[in-house]
């Protein structure tokens, strides 16, 4: 199980194919009255096989809801999900399969683990769900304890409320790994850490993503952690995606201007390189309601008439990887900082 | 992960076990002294239904004219004599048998239906809990005593109607009760988390559900025996139920209600008995409740 990640047995399509792509992928929660959130509004993205994909943005933007679609854990109003090439919840890829290869770790590291059940028992009903016998299963659960740092003699039969939440969410991690899947999601699995407890697991995450050849989507509103621990980042505002790239490039260069007042937000350690721009004024517009146009161009410091207009698309931007949905980015679009027309020809 | 697996004792060794939740949960009902003395009285009457063939000085049918209505103390009759001239204590150890049974098992059957039902209703949600519970609300909205009198009333006098209309009374109550605990628990993430491993509903409701809301279902049913038993005792007072010379507790206070200026303890003695034994069981599940409800 310790093969890197291109040369996994269960790998189909070859380490050029995306493992997760997402397409268009929609969930509207009905209010009643007609009212719709619009929680996650037509997201594309994929992830790489053995990258870690961050996703940032603000409480509300639907990180979370994106997270929960992925996992499957509610369905989709419109859009698909390509997993290694194979539709999820298609004829070759079942459900029942997918979840076996995919898995989640939540933030809240005591409601994730059921209160009645040993330590090792949550960790092995996973595989016994998949039809490993029950002893296996809780050989594999007291293996994955000691890969995650718990001596099993001291913490397999132990109840949830007996350990820190550390330890808890080190268990949760063990319970995710139980299936031996390929990606998991981890939605601000260190956010309710101490800082101190939340720098080791951020490093158990990263010796097991390179242990097991895992690929992880990190969500967190952490951006210093997000920093540290992603290949590429996801910047979404309002169900939308409204920038993704390499992480470096994308911190140092940031250019939609919501991930610009997002990244600016972020306290500097230099006193000299102190933030000057003024940073982002009131709340997310309502998401039920969301604004025509660009979604950000009530706030954006930069809007102008084009952007309450028309919808900037999720475009290639400079030079590669860098894909950014706003006017500016896009020549001809009619905003006056977009590329000249003939400069781009 | 197959060296450190063979590594490992190839059987599956017991570890030391952590003392666990309802270890937990019984050290802190122990300090609990008005619940245990509760639960010490509840135990002894139960003792005593079982064992009063043991334990009764007399017959509690074999009536006697000439001792009608004796008070309390009389030499052979230590709790007096009823209208009939039986042995009150007789008569008191023998009616706690079908009071008892009155008490516990329309609750039982009642929290087995009730929990399904509202178990199912929680766990699946949407349209099916809509009508489920709606369903249920009809016969929640008719005060229990009513509702318990007109059942009984349709089907006729006898133990066994009465019993079914109890539990036909219960079942809405441990219902809703079933469905608000189910519906909390279904939106923790450890359901989550088994539904994402791929786990089906059944499977999810074995393990994660029923072990976390089956103890606040059957806290909130050990509440309800006293209701039963009164109610049991009120349809008995009515006709409805027991019949004599059988004795039960309701039954006992109906017949004796008419002594009640020549002997007045003596025809307090039931209804004393159903206040003793109905206090004690709501202080027992009072109990419970607080000894399973702390967390840590």
């Amino acid at each position: 199980m310790a093969e890197t990640p291109t040369l996994d047995e269960r790998d189909r399509g070859g380490a050029g194919t995306p493992l997760l792509e997402a397409r268009t992928l929609t969930k509207h929660f009905p209010l009643g009255g007609g009212a719709v959130v619009r929680a996650v509004d037509g997201v594309d993205f994929a992830v790489l096989k053995g990258e870690t994909l961050g996703v940032v943005g603000e409480s509300g933007c639907g990180k979370s809801t994106t997270a929960r679609v992925v996992m499957q854990l509610i369905a989709q109003d419109k859009g698909e999900m390509l997993f290694d090439g194979e539709i999820v919840g298609g004829l070759s890829l079942s459900l029942k399969e997918y979840r076996r290869q995919a898995q989640m770790v939540f933030q809240d590291s005591y409601a994730s683990l059921n209160p009645r059940l040993t330590i090792e028992d949550s960790i092995a009903f996973g595989p016994t769900v998949h039809g490993v016998s029950k002893q296996a299963a809780i050989l594999r659960a007291r293996d994955l304890l000691l890969r995650v740092g718990l001596d099993p003699a001291r913490f397999a039969a132990r109840y949830p409320h007996e350990l820190s939440g550390g330890q808890r969410q080190r268990v949760n991690i063990a319970r995710a790994l139980a299936l031996g899947p390929r990606l998991v999601i981890l939605d601000e699995a260190v956010s309710a850490l101490d800082k101190s407890v939340e720098a080791q697991v951020l490093n158990l995450l990263m010796d097991l993503r390179q242990e097991f050849g895992l690929t992880y989507i990190f969500i967190s509103h952490d951006l210093n952690v997000v920093r540290f621990i992603s290949d590429r980042v996801m910047v979404m505002y309002l169900g939308e995606v409204v920038e993704i790239g390499p992480v470096d490039e994308l911190y140092d260069d940031p250019r939609h201007p919501y991930t610009r007042a997002l990244l600016s937000a972020m306290p500097s350690m230099d006193p000299d390189n102190r933030t000057m721009e003024a940073p982002l004024a009131g709340d997310p517009p309502n998401p039920i309601n969301p604004p025509e146009g660009c979604r950000f161009h009530p706030r954006c410091p930069q809007a102008q008439t084009v952007c309450a207009k028309v919808k900037p698309v999720l475009a290639t931007a400079g030079e590669g990887a860098r894909q950014v949905a706003c006017h500016m980015e896009v020549a001809g679009s009619g905003h006056s900082r977009a590329p000249k027309l003939e400069e781009a020809a | 992960m197959t060296t450190l697996t063979e590594a490992a004792a190839p059987v599956v060794a017991p570890l030391a076990k952590s003392p666990g939740y309802w270890a937990g949960v019984f050290r802190r009902f122990k300090t609990d002294k008005v619940a245990v003395g509760a639960g010490i009285v509840v135990l002894l009457i139960i003792l005593m239904a079982i064992f009063a063939d043991y334990i009764a000085p007399a017959d509690p049918t074999r009536s006697s004219m000439l001792r009608r209505l004796r008070p309390i103390g009389t030499p052979g009759y230590p709790l007096g004599a009823d209208e009939l001239g039986r042995d009150m204590l007789s008569r008191l150890i023998f009616g706690a048998r079908l009071s008892l049974f009155m008490g516990v098992v329309p609750v039982f059957i009642a929290f087995v239906f009730g929990s399904l039902i509202g178990v199912a209703a929680g766990f699946f949600g949407g349209k099916f809990n809509t009508i489920t519970m709606r369903t249920v609300d009809v016969f929640y909205a008719f005060p229990s005593v009513l509702l318990a009198i007109a059942l009984s009333g349709a089907m006729g006098a006898g133990i066994a109607n009465s019993l079914l209309s109890l539990t036909i009374v219960f079942i809405p109550p441990i219902a809703r009760i079933a469905e608000s605990v189910t519906t909390q628990v279904r939106g923790m993430d450890y359901v989550e988390a088994a539904r994402a491993s791929g786990a089906g509903a059944g499977t999810i409701i074995r393990v994660h559900v029923l072990g976390n809301v089956l103890g606040p279902i059957f806290v909130y049913a050990t509440s309800l025996i006293s209701v039963s038993m009164i109610l049991a005792s009120g349809l008995s007072f009515l006709g409805l139920g027991t019949k004599p010379p059988t004795p039960e507790w309701g039954l006992m206070l109906n017949t004796l209600r008419t002594a009640i200026y020549v002997q007045p303890w003596v025809a307090a003695l039931p209804g004393a008995a159903i206040f003793i034994t109905s206090i004690s069981f709501n202080l027992l599940s009072d109990g419970l409740r607080s000894a399973m409800d702390v967390k840590g």
